[in-house]
């Protein structure tokens, strides 16, 4: 009888240590039935493609952020919102501060627009809109462009950056496939690498110095040949 | 000699004239945060059960301010009647709807879908009826009521934190894109 007493007395005795530390409580109130991990993505900016369903152009621009790789990887990092001019959201939010059709523009949280731009002055490929939102990025941070021949060694020295956190894929409905739940932050845009030929750059600079020689070897003779009292 | 002072001086004066705009003018805040175009609000509707629809008219304006209009319009469509948490879970589960929800009156998640600009909708006259909480700052709350679309109802944010309290402390938010901020 002592022994089972003992028992329930321990039983008892672990019950009690134990509950206040699986209890966390907010607000007084018990919060351990919180089932999900919500997306701190409040720090995300915000990338608006607005235009008319129809035009083909908003069509193109809006494709880039599925097709360029980098478009494809920024737009993971940001709330990218596609507006069509057929929606109450772009007469009562976009109808009245828009220059023109179609329309991309970057904000940060707060609303500030660090970038836009309309029509004929959007960059004519994906990868010239990229280098312009990185641009405006560095701009905004009051930062100097990464240029393209220090961006490797940028990235090795930076590899213990952390990666962002991708959670399960979300499911599908018949609106658009919706963006993937991730926190976020400022985006992290680089420009293109321009494909280019390091190796060209010393025959170029040989070449040059060359010319240069020839044509102070040149003068020098031209001096030489020509009568200086005529 | 002078010719070439004249083209630097030229030079110096042209350049740069293409250079975007350096500094953003600076940004009221909006508020609510969650500042639901009259368009995107969905009023009360009796489900084929006689009972109002306000939970599922909440996840409408909500989901619409998330850019899901056509999964907004599958549930104006397809849902009604009163809800509870679970059995609301199950049809959002059903229709793939992404969702968070608490039914334990954590304030933390109203912060959190109001900090994030998604709102929610939450309970309020003791569980019978449910609102979007669209705006919670240090002070203030705003909710909009299903069932007067028209304004936002404002009240200080504690009025609001107790009544939720009191009513179930359940909430429930849509998780996709919220509309940008304006400019």
């Amino acid at each position: 009888m002592n022994r089972l007493l003992l028992c329930v007395l321990c039983v008892l005795a672990l019950f009690v240590s134990v509950a206040p530390c699986l209890a966390d409580t907010v607000n007084g109130v018990l919060a351990e039935e919180r089932v999900v991990n919500l997306p701190q993505d409040q720090d995300k900016w915000y990338i608006s493609v607005v235009g008319d369903a129809a035009d083909g152009r908003y069509k193109e621009v809006s494709g880039w952020f599925d097709s360029n790789p980098s478009l494809l990887k920024l737009k993971t990092q940001v709330q990218f919102c596609p507006v069509e001019t057929n929606t109450p959201i772009y007469q009562e939010r976009y109808a009245g501060n828009i220059k023109g059709l179609p329309t991309v523009r970057m904000q940060k949280p707060d609303g500030t627009v660090v970038y836009e731009s309309a029509g004929k002055d959007i960059p004519l490929t994906a990868a010239g809109l990229n280098a312009a939102f990185a641009s405006a990025v560095n701009e905004a941070q009051g930062l100097r462009p990464i240029l393209p021949w220090r961006r490797d060694v940028d990235r090795r020295l930076n590899k213990c950056q952390p990666q962002p956190k991708l959670e399960p894929q979300p499911q599908r409905d018949s609106d658009p496939e919706p963006q993937p739940i991730n926190d976020g932050d400022t985006p992290d845009v680089e420009p293109d690498a321009v494909v280019w030929a390091a190796w060209l750059l010393a025959p170029i600079c040989g070449a040059a110095l060359l010319a240069g020689l020839c044509l102070g070897y040149g003068k020098k003779l031209t001096a030489k040949w020509t009568p200086s009292h005529w | 000699m002078k010719r070439i002072a004249l083209v630097v001086l030229l030079l110096a004066t042209v350049a740069g004239c293409e250079s975007p705009r350096r500094f953003a003018p600076p940004v009221r805040k909006e508020r609510p945060t969650v500042n639901l175009p009259l368009a995107l609000r969905q009023s009360n509707w009796w489900g084929e059960d006689g009972q109002g629809s306000c939970t599922w008219a909440t996840m409408v304006s909500l989901l619409r301010w998330q850019g899901r209009y056509k999964t907004a319009d599958w549930v104006r469509q397809n849902c009604g009647d009163g809800e509870w948490p679970d059995d609301m879970a199950q049809r959002m589960d059903q229709a793939n709807i992404r969702y968070a929800y608490v039914s334990n009156g954590d304030v933390k998640f109203l912060e959190w879908a109001c900090h994030t600009r998604r709102g929610c909708g939450i309970t309020i006259m003791g569980g019978g009826h449910m609102v979007a909480l669209v705006h919670l700052d240090a002070h203030w709350a705003a909710l909009l009521d299903d069932n007067a679309v028209e304004n936002y109802i404002w009240l200080p944010r504690e009025t609001l934190i107790a009544e939720w309290k009191a009513s179930n402390g359940w909430a429930v938010a849509p998780v996709y894109t919220p509309a940008a901020p304006l400019p």
